[in-house]
């Protein structure tokens, strides 16, 4: 039995001790092959008594289970080994960066002046745009801001000759509107655009701006619906623990009319930087249509009464994304194009 | 505007009314306040006596001052020429906090000092408003002054707080104190108490002053002569009052005028008897001169500006400055008053045209109540007798255009409260009404009111409306949402056409930008499938500002160069906006342009070279997705424009028959000019694609046989476009042909210069049945025929 001993001690020896994958191979030859050591055993049976032979053929075979099993684990060990090995030397670096993803944005006037429009599109108001080059006619004679008025200091105007114009507001759009739906009311529209003051561009001015401005006219509208809507797209652009104020103003489009003050999204109204200590941010003009701007539209003011507000684009995206320069949205630098189009 | 808190409340009862609370208040009823500041300021200061003024030791012009103020005696250390012995003044004690310092004890020179004596300056006055005795010492106070009163600017009309009011051009009637009161009275609930001049008893002689109008743009001319006056200096109180709006005292009569319209909104203009051509007064708008103001300066007159004229000379540019000649001074012994109502838009063009905006001009522009030319006369005639002994007065002398006749406005308080949306009582309503001088009558269901000549902006049942609100208040009004027919909301279709590209286009990687509509010269001069000739502005604010775009490509040029200046070389950008041409022609474009090279994997090296296709193959895809089958889009050489574009790598695209964009390279010189890297570029016309009838989406089932592939090459002349030939191959191959693309191009080696190879995959499908070589070969034969006989083309192996 001692012989036993030493032929299983001394293969599973060379097995231990192989270490790579053709070693291996070798030792499974030299041990299991046709002329391993197992088949030497196995021509060594022949010349035995009968009797021995079963015992034998079972040392045999158990020895051989046990060399198959054994080569057979190691060469799993080192086949692990291998890979292991392989993949190491192509081991990267993980701190450098990734390529640059070609991901594009859009303008961060255009995500601003979507959002409102969806808020409203979900109320059931209809999408309706102008020409910027207007008729003074629309822009202002209709507007209820006749020759002369006063009222046009407040809007130095880009003129093209006495009739045309860049236009000063969107209420050119609305003018256009009531006028088209004299005979087809309601009207409930929203109209967004870009506008042109003969200002001098600075931290806080542009000479061409964005606006939005809405327009409801039917029987029975009252202030209370201006009130009602105009909460309404605050809470769903600012938040739903967001108040308005509304404070007495003048617009020669509507009558009465009111700026309308949202309470500090920053500090809840306990007064910060943004809204310079009070508590309200100034963010939309609004009022009830004028009853003259309904007349010359053709639409009898008796029967009828309307709302409409109106509120800048850049002056939202500004609030909403601490921006402090409005020249920065014509600028179009790759730097601030890429900040703003990600879920918030 | 600037309001004094202590000026107004001469008129209306403002006690326990602190000035940041009527701010306040007036904010919330229309009238906003910008700034509440006051006139002087510093805590902790006291009237102080001075007891002794000793030289400084040490110094050859401190003075060491030992200061009673009540409570005890302070050693100050003064370096003021003007300080005194018994002088009463201002002190800052210890602690006292001054708008740019805080004091402290110190010790000056060796010397203790234990606070400072004051002058304007120092406690925040505008330096402006000083004189130069007030700029160079100490301020005294005047004998009385109480020592130790911690209220020593009382004593100079320096306590006082100025209201800055922001006024809607509706409310101009606000720049006239006595209205501005009313308003706070009608606000707070609080009684007015106006200057009465109904009742001067006066003998007024007959006049003999002539007073024509020439122009039709003068409404109204008061003049009135007084004949004797005495010029002095203005007595403290009407000295203070100016000063504290920041008007400079000058003398008893010129500071009545300034006083007076300052009270009734109405401006005046008094004119040295003496100096006067003759004792009439011209209003005419037909003169062309040149004319020396009051202010020194020479200022070029046209037809249409308002002038004062008398014995056919110049006296003053109407409504905005008087002249030189016939100025008060302190020589003028009798002077001629005028009042006048001017037509505010000739005074606000010729104030433009001029630039010379004057305290007169501002309130013509901004329109004046009718009735304030007597108002303001007969208010000035009063001061003038209590301050500047006129006499000698005599009847005025008046033209009036126009009769004044009170507005009534008929309304009923359910119209205001459905309006509204409120439930006030009529009670609530006529109070709010009588308190604002509307004199509101109940009759029956009316409500009748009688709006106060300075009221202008009163016409409309509405505005009572907005009267009502705003004094009691926005909070009274609930919230709902309209109650009208609805319908489901929706953009126009060519917002939603635009949306659909903007989102294209960032998908496919290009990022959105938006410029100014106005640009320069040179913008035009790069302008690509420009929509007509540019419109230039009439009143452009600069040269770079000129012209309304006619393409939008340029801008998009300007934006790079701005950003490669910043590093950035890679880049996709895209801009959509409207284009304009001088036929009133409003157009949307949409400009794209992208960097040759964008990299890939930048560890490897590996970079895209961005071409001619890359760009065709995404504007093909827009084009597509705009609802339009590729068969109505083709794409022609480039014989448009061949300055911006690199010719032999540019093409126009169709639609149908229609022109709707070019792009391709940039042009190297172009490249240059812009100082920018190779870039490929289009200019489309959106709004054609947007207007084009699209076709519906039509689901074809998928055919149940199999398509066959069989590949072509032949060498042709390279005159012959690609496309043609493919046009040509279907054409003959008729309807099993389901599709011919080109899929390999080649030149030189063994191919003579002229000729290319071209290798086309024809692929066949028949919806009937599986085809098999029988059914091709007769076709492909034909085909190969076509080819030779057509473009002389020569088969080749593949």
């Amino acid at each position: 039995m001692q012989q036993w001993d030493k032929i299983k001690e001394e293969g599973l020896a060379i097995i231990r001790h192989a270490d790579n994958l053709s070693r291996i191979e070798q030792v499974r030859i030299d041990l299991l092959g046709k002329k391993g050591q197992i088949q030497d055993l196995m021509k060594q049976m022949k010349d035995l008594d009968n009797h021995q032979k079963p015992l034998f053929g079972k040392m045999v075979n158990e020895l051989k289970q046990l060399f198959e099993e054994e080569i057979s684990i190691k060469k799993n060990e080192l086949e692990e080994t291998k890979i292991l090995t392989d993949l190491k030397k192509d081991q990267i670096d993980i701190s450098l960066d990734g390529d640059d993803a070609l991901v594009a944005q859009l303008h961060p006037l255009t995500i601003v002046q979507k959002e409102v429009e969806s808020i409203f599109m979900n109320m059931g108001y209809q999408i309706v745009e102008g020409p910027e080059v207007e008729l003074d006619l629309y822009n202002f004679e209709r507007a209820n801001i006749p020759m002369n008025h006063p009222a046009r200091d407040m809007q130095d105007t880009f003129y093209i000759d006495l009739q045309w114009l860049l236009r000063t507001h969107t209420t050119a759009i609305q003018t256009r509107v009531l006028e088209t739906k004299a005979n087809n009311l309601p009207i409930k529209v929203i109209c967004p655009g870009k506008t042109y003051r003969r200002d001098d561009d600075d931290a806080t001015h542009s000479h061409q701006f964005t606006q939005m401005e809405g327009l409801v006219v039917g029987e029975g509208i009252n202030l209370a619906d201006l009130k009602g809507t105009l909460e309404m797209m605050v809470k769903k652009l600012f938040g739903e623990s967001r108040t308005i104020r509304l404070r007495p103003s003048y617009f020669q489009f509507t009558e009465p009319s009111m700026e309308v003050d949202v309470s500090c999204f920053n500090c809840n109204g306990l007064g910060c930087h943004i809204c310079k200590k009070t508590g309200w941010i100034e963010i939309l003009g609004a009022g009830m249509v004028h009853p003259k701007v309904l007349e010359m539209a053709g639409i009898d003011f008796r029967k009828y009464s309307g709302f409409a507000f109106g509120m800048g684009v850049e002056r939202v995206a500004m609030l909403k994304y601490g921006i402090d320069d409005i020249r920065n949205f014509y600028l179009n630098d790759m730097r601030f194009l890429s900040n703003f189009d990600r879920f918030e | 505007m600037k309001v004094s808190y202590n000026w107004i409340s001469k008129y209306v009862d403002l006690s326990g009314i602190s000035p940041e609370y009527l701010a306040d208040k007036l904010t919330f009823a229309g009238l906003e306040v910008e700034q509440v500041t006051k006139m002087a300021d510093g805590s902790d200061l006291v009237v102080g006596h001075i007891l002794s003024c000793d030289d400084h030791p040490d110094s050859d012009h401190l003075h060491v001052c030992m200061v009673d103020i009540d409570t005890e005696i302070l050693q100050i250390v003064c370096g003021a020429d003007n300080v005194a012995k018994d002088q009463k003044v201002i002190v800052a004690q210890v602690g006292s906090k001054l708008p740019e310092l805080t004091i402290k004890e110190g010790n000056i020179r060796g010397v203790r000092s234990q606070g400072m004596i004051c002058a304007l300056f120092e406690l925040g006055v505008d330096r402006k408003l000083l004189s130069q005795d007030q700029l160079q010492g100490i301020t005294v106070l005047p004998n009385e002054a109480l020592v130790g009163d911690t209220n020593p600017l009382s004593y100079i009309g320096m306590d006082d707080v100025i209201i800055d009011i922001s006024l809607t051009p509706n409310r101009a009637d606000c720049m006239a104190l006595w209205s501005l009161a009313k308003e706070i009275g009608a606000i707070l609930d609080r009684n007015v108490n106006l200057p009465k001049i109904d009742d001067l008893k006066i003998n007024e002689k007959q006049s003999n002053l002539l007073i024509k109008s020439n122009s039709d743009k003068c409404q109204s001319f008061v003049g009135k002569v007084i004949n004797s006056l005495v010029i002095k200096e203005s007595p403290s109180w009407l000295k203070d009052a100016l000063t504290s709006i920041g008007i400079k005292s000058i003398n008893n009569v010129v500071d009545i005028s300034n006083f007076v319209m300052i009270e009734t909104g109405q401006p005046l203009h008094f004119y040295d008897i003496d100096k006067m051509p003759k004792k009439e007064i011209v209003v005419k708008d037909d003169i062309d001169m040149v004319y020396r103001a009051l202010d020194q300066i020479e200022y070029q007159i046209i037809a249409n500006d308002i002038m004062i004229t008398s014995d056919e000379k110049p006296i003053g540019i109407a409504g905005i400055m008087g002249g030189e000649d016939s100025k008060i001074d302190e020589n003028t012994k009798g002077i001629i008053i005028e009042a006048a109502i001017f037509d505010l838009a000739a005074i606000r063009a010729t104030s433009r045209r001029l630039n010379l905006s004057t305290e007169a001009s501002i309130r013509f522009q901004k329109g004046i109540d009718p009735l304030a030319p007597m108002k303001a006369v007969n208010r000035a005639v009063q001061l003038l007798i209590d301050l500047a002994e006129a006499g000698g007065i005599e009847e005025s002398v008046l033209i009036n255009d126009f009769n004044y006749q009170q507005y009534q406005i008929e309304t009923s308080t359910t119209f205001i409260n459905t309006y509204l949306a409120t439930s006030f009582s009529d009670k609530q309503i006529v109070d709010v009404l009588s308190r604002l001088d509307l004199n509101p009558q109940i009759e029956d269901d009316k409500l009748i009111v009688y709006v106060p000549s300075y009221r202008t902006d009163l016409r409309l049942p509405v505005d009572l409306c907005e009267e009502v609100i705003r004094l009691l208040g926005y909070d009274n009004v609930l919230s709902s949402l309209p109650k009208i027919y609805q319908v489901a909301g929706e953009y126009a279709k060519n917002a939603r056409q635009r949306y659909m590209i903007k989102d294209l286009l960032k998908d496919m990687g290009f990022s959105e930008t938006i410029n100014y509509s106005l640009v320069n010269q040179k913008h035009i001069d790069n302008s690509v499938l420009a929509i007509g000739k540019p419109v230039a502005l009439n009143n452009p604010l600069s040269e770079d500002k000129r012209f309304y775009r006619t393409s939008v490509l340029a801008s998009l040029l300007e934006t790079i160069a701005y950003n490669k200046s910043r590093y950035l070389n890679e880049y996709m950008f895209f801009e959509i906006a409207n284009v304009y041409s001088d036929e009133h022609t409003e157009k949307e474009h949409l400009a794209l342009a992208m960097s040759k090279k964008t990299t890939i994997n930048k560890w490897k090296h590996l970079v895209n070279e961005n071409d001619f296709y890359t760009l065709k193959g995404y504007i093909t895809k827009i084009i597509e997705k705009l609802g339009f089958d590729q068969k109505r889009i083709s794409f022609k050489s480039n014989d448009l424009d061949q300055r911006m574009f690199n010719q032999y790598q540019s093409a126009l695209i169709y639609l149908d028959k229609a022109l709707v964009g070019v792009f391709g390279m940039i042009h190297p010189k172009k490249q240059k000019e812009w100082g920018i890297d190779q870039t490929l570029i289009a200019e489309i016309d959106v709004t054609t694609l947007f207007q084009a009838k699209t076709s519906k989406i039509k689901f074809q089932s998928i055919p149940r046989f199999p398509a066959v592939s069989y590949d072509i090459a032949v060498i042709v002349d390279d005159k012959y476009q690609a496309n043609d030939i493919c046009l040509s191959i279907k054409k003959t191959g008729g309807k099993l042909i389901k599709d011919v693309i080109v899929f390999d191009v080649y030149k030189g080696g063994n191919i003579n210069d002229g000729l290319r190879s071209l290798a086309f995959k024809i692929t066949y499908q028949s919806l009937d049945k599986t085809l098999n070589d029988n059914d091709i070969q007769p076709i492909q034969k034909e085909i190969i025929s076509m080819l030779n006989k057509q473009y002389g083309a020569i088969l080749r192996d593949i």
